[in-house]
């Protein structure tokens, strides 16, 4: 009963009081974070020679008990500086692309030429920091001594100038042709904490973490081209060859923009009985023009479903971007915008564009209202949302099927005898399967071994969430996610917050389960080892041996069903201890066994090797392994004629 | 005789002699079969004894796939999705024109498969170029002949086409096609210009085929001991047919697109039952028969093509060839 009055009256009540609210302005009715960082900011892009200037007013409130002797500030464009940086280091030890032969303009950089705080010149002082691996190149962190100590709850003032070379895309940022996505872009604080400051370098498998505030900013592009941002355009003025565009959002932790003179405008509402309106708005590729209501409907999903289950989206307002052809932009999250990303050829019951758009736009609730530390927990929104994407798409889009491409990938061919999964396929069991062993998921996201740690951000979150789904039953891990929302919205929860939201809603010490998926890479495998039935006498001895290969172990009752062929079923429910490696059961019955198998429910989504789950004393294996021989012989056969073509 | 007319010739060579469009059929089972029980092999081995078969028998057990996908190893890692219908053609043409590596066992296969068509196509031609039955010992007599002939033509081939699908691709399609579409935002613009490269190679690889077809055909009707000499030969040949035998090669290229365009309609998935299982492979089989018949109905289209516009009227092939050698053209 306690999760209940945790999770849902009060998500109730948010609902309500957010459908009373403006809806376009950027404002909320009032403050939902501490509003601790704010920035004003001025930029100017002069997309000939991709460059941006700019100057920003940062208002920042220490809410820590320490008071603060330095600032930290991200300063991420320098990742793109050269190849020295910590991001391009971890590229390049993940097989990551290296320089991909860039030429010298399409590398970024961003140089700060001013800084004062409270009015004080502090220029001269600043330097970088390299905190997470003492890398001297990296150019990431800017450190600013302060003449004065901020004390804990006093508010300051500062002031930075910058201007930054806009690179050709790396990491959704960038530009190609007129196609400009401009993320991650300004002198960003980092979040001081009671423990000091946390400002990671940008590494190449994490992302961002950033305190809330108001952001009021103002853009100058070229006259014509349109721009899409967080927040709301509260004003728009032509300055000659130029326009200058304002945007505006309260209670948000970024700000991003984008401008293109090519993008096509398109606006659509969401409406729902319980949940606050929200005007979307859709800046699409003339040449998707016909997937604009597909853009929009994955976005309504997302609203729906998510806030139906975990609260309603806040602001009002999205700003949905379809990202030019290479621009590899697509698939980010960013407050009230994000990029989705499809293609020219984009058959239907295939989930492109819809897969991204839910997904990004699901960032809006794991990530954009509760703001869990990225560089550190990225499973805890990522996992989460891949989690609730898996699930949103089995609301509406099911079946979807398997499309792969060929021809360079661009030709999509649907596989209509492959329907998607959301448990497997959706929550991307295939990958985990393959990187399960390659990092504990307790270790900070950002020391993950770059190419293997979206298995573990993403997808071992996500199956383990599916697996307590299973497990508790859905009414009440929705419960959990719910008031973990509530309790977290606008907040930096950190694992442990979870860990105990869950615990408290379940009532139950889910300690046990953290323990083996959380704080371990160990891996669940069993296996049903052996199966016997034979005659003796009047009677059929069965014999069922299950193993526990894996080094992982179910903390709960692990399931076996021996089914016998006059259709009768044995149960077997036990708990295995920590040393326990195999079980067996023995039955005699007068009929024979037909199969064993253990966790017939398929509860352990994490289980690597599900195929040795079961024994059945009448195999289609040979049979199976026959038909499918056949068919992929066909494939051999019309390759070898496609080379024979050469003779 | 018009191309055209050619084209229907070579299909009705075809057509006369079942034998040998059974015989490649055969070939191509022969090579095919060893490695698929190979893999019928694994799968088995996979599934075990368990529940999963029962899964992937009454349909597409996608999760099993996967699951044999992250251990396989060998012929065993080709094993994926595109292997289902249709997706098996795209899947090897996309890989034709992309010059995709395929693991060794595949290429070893493939290999071992072009030399023995390089070994039958002296026969194959000589049989299509007489038309007439010639029997197994003047199929095989004609295959001997031709056979080491057939191998320092394939030397050249070798070079030319290790040349287009090596640096020559690399330099269309992952230098010049990167520079050409280094700022296009457009998709469709792109997939344009990747077209027309594929395109461009696609000729390429045409133009050397047809120069290299000819070349077989001539020193088989002509009994041309010089390789150098027939590829000269098909190349004089080429230049003074050159409408006829570009429409041939196009009329060609026509049906097998057909061919293929039907297979799209048609091809089923695996099947879930035993009857649909066959049918599914049936079908499957009856595609590759089609294309088996394309193959050789161009070269009897090229015979044909090449008896009715350079040899006198009569003039069919060499004479019945006796192993080891032969040494003379047959004249009327």
């Amino acid at each position: 009963m306690r999760h209940a009055c945790i999770g849902i009256p009060s998500f109730l009540i948010l609902a309500a009081t957010a459908a009373a609210q403006p809806a376009t302005t950027g404002a909320l009715d009032s403050p939902r974070s501490p509003r601790n960082a704010s920035y004003t900011i001025t930029a100017r892009l002069d997309p000939a020679s991709r460059a941006i200037t700019g100057s920003e007013v940062i208002t920042w409130r220490n809410i820590t008990a320490k008071p603060a002797t330095e600032l930290q500030l991200h300063l991420y464009w320098n990742a793109w500086k050269n190849t020295r940086s910590t991001y391009m280091r971890e590229s390049a030890l993940g097989g990551g692309g290296g320089d991909g032969g860039r030429a010298p303009n399409e590398w970024a950089r961003i140089d700060v030429s001013s800084v004062s705080v409270a009015g004080v010149d502090r220029t001269a002082s600043r330097r970088f920091i390299a905190p997470d691996d003492d890398n001297a190149e990296d150019e990431t962190v800017m450190a600013v001594p302060l003449a004065n100590p901020i004390a804990p709850g006093a508010t300051t003032e500062i002031r930075v100038a910058w201007s930054a070379h806009v690179p050709r895309t790396f990491a959704r940022t960038g530009a190609v042709g007129d196609f400009f996505f401009i993320a991650q872009w300004f002198p960003k604080l980092g979040v001081l904490q009671d423990e000091g400051w946390n400002c990671h370098q940008f590494h190449a498998g994490t992302e961002f973490f950033s305190d809330y505030g108001v952001y009021d900013v103002s853009l100058t592009v070229p006259s014509g081209w349109i721009v899409g941002a967080t927040g709301v355009e509260r004003d728009r003025r032509d300055a000659g060859r130029e326009a200058v565009h304002r945007f505006y959002q309260e209670d948000v932790h970024d700000f991003v923009w984008t401008t293109s003179p090519d993008y096509l405008e398109r606006r659509a509402r969401f409406e729902h009985a319980t949940l606050p309106p929200v005007e979307m708005r859709l800046l699409l590729q003339p040449e998707h023009e016909r997937q604009a209501e597909r853009h929009f409907d994955a976005t309504r999903t997302t609203l729906k479903y998510y806030g139906e289950w975990y609260g309603p989206y806040p602001y009002g307002h999205i700003t949905i971007v379809d990202p030019a052809f290479q621009s590899d932009a697509g698939g980010m999250e960013y407050p009230t915008l994000f990029t989705a990303g499809t293609r020219w050829l984009a058959p239907a019951r295939v989930t492109t564009p819809e897969g991204v758009t839910v997904h990004e736009a699901g960032h809006q609730f794991w990530y954009g209202i509760v703001g869990n530390n990225e560089f550190e927990d990225a499973w805890m929104d990522e996992g989460f949302n891949t989690f609730s994407t898996a699930r949103a798409i089995a609301q509406v889009y099911d079946p979807n099927y398997l499309a792969l491409r060929y021809f360079g990938g661009f030709v999509p061919w649907v596989f209509k005898d492959i329907a998607l999964d959301r448990e497997t396929q959706g929550n991307r069991l295939a990958g985990y399967r393959r990187d399960a062993k390659s990092d504990a998921q307790s270790t900070p996201s950002f020391r993950y071994f770059p190419s293997t740690g979206g298995s573990i951000t993403y997808n071992k979150t996500a199956l383990w969430l599916n697996t307590m789904e299973r497990w508790l039953g859905w009414p009440t891990l929705q419960r959990i996610m719910a008031a973990h929302f509530e309790r977290w919205q606008f907040k930096h929860p950190k694992p442990q917050d979870f860990f105990a939201v869950a615990n408290a809603v379940s009532g139950r010490d889910l300690t046990p389960f953290f323990d083996q998926v959380y704080r371990s890479s160990n891996v669940f495998d069993y296996a049903v080892d052996d199966l016997k039935s034979v005659r003796e006498g009047d009677r059929y001895h069965t014999t069922v041996v299950v193993r526990r290969y894996g080094e992982a172990r179910w903390p709960d009752f692990v399931k076996v069903v021996v089914d016998f062929k006059n259709g009768s079923r044995a149960l077997e429910l036990e708990r295995w201890n920590e040393d326990d490696r195999w079980k067996e059961y023995v039955y005699d019955r007068p009929v024979q066994a037909l199969s064993a198998q253990v966790d017939p429910d398929r509860v352990l989504l994490l289980d690597v090797n599900y195929t040795n789950n079961s024994v059945t004393l009448e195999p289609k294996g040979p049979r199976a392994a026959t038909k499918w021989s056949l068919a992929w012989m066909i494939w051999l056969q019309d390759a070898l004629l496609s080379w024979a073509a050469l003779v | 005789m018009s191309a055209f007319r050619a084209a229907l010739e070579g299909l009705r060579r075809v057509a006369r002699a079942p034998a040998l469009i059974g015989g490649v059929w055969v070939l191509t089972l022969a090579i095919s079969m060893p490695l698929a029980i190979v893999m019928r092999g694994m799968l088995a081995e996979h599934l075990g004894r368990s529940l999963a078969a029962d899964a992937s028998m009454s349909g597409v057990n996608y999760e099993w796939m996967q699951e044999f996908a992250s251990q396989a190893a060998g012929v065993g890692v080709t094993f994926r999705p595109t292997i289902i219908g249709f997706g098996a053609v795209l899947d090897n043409m996309s890989a034709f024109v992309d010059a995709t590596a395929r693991p060794a066992v595949i290429v070893a296969a493939a290999a071992a498969y072009i030399l023995v068509w390089l070994f039958l196509a002296g026969g194959i031609i000589d049989r299509l170029a007489r038309d007439r039955p010639s029997r197994a010992h003047g199929f095989f007599a004609a295959c001997g002949v031709f056979f080491f002939r057939f191998l320092r033509l394939a030397l050249a081939q070798g070079i030319v086409y290790g040349f287009l699908f090596g640096p020559m691709h690399r330099w269309l399609l992952d230098r010049l096609y990167p520079r050409m579409i280094h700022e296009v935002t457009v998709e469709r613009t792109a997939f344009f210009a990747r077209s027309m490269l594929y395109l461009v190679f696609g000729i390429l690889v045409a133009a050397c085929a047809i120069v290299f077809d000819y070349a077989k055909v001539r020193a088989v009707v002509e009994d041309r001991r010089s390789m150098l000499g027939a590829i000269n030969a098909a190349v004089g040949f080429i230049r003074r047919n050159y409408g006829a035998a570009v429409s041939l090669f196009a009329i060609d290229v026509l049906l097998f697109a057909a061919i293929v365009a039907l297979y799209a309609l048609l091809a089923p998935g695996p099947g879930r039952t035993t009857a649909t299982i066959l049918i599914s492979v049936a079908i499957g089989q009856l595609y590759v028969l089609a294309r088996l018949c394309v193959k050789l109905a161009f070269w009897g289209a090229e015979a044909a093509l090449f008896q009715s516009r350079l040899a006198h009227a009569g003039y069919t092939a060499r004479p019945e060839p006796v192993w080891p050698d032969s040494p003379a053209a047959e004249t009327i």
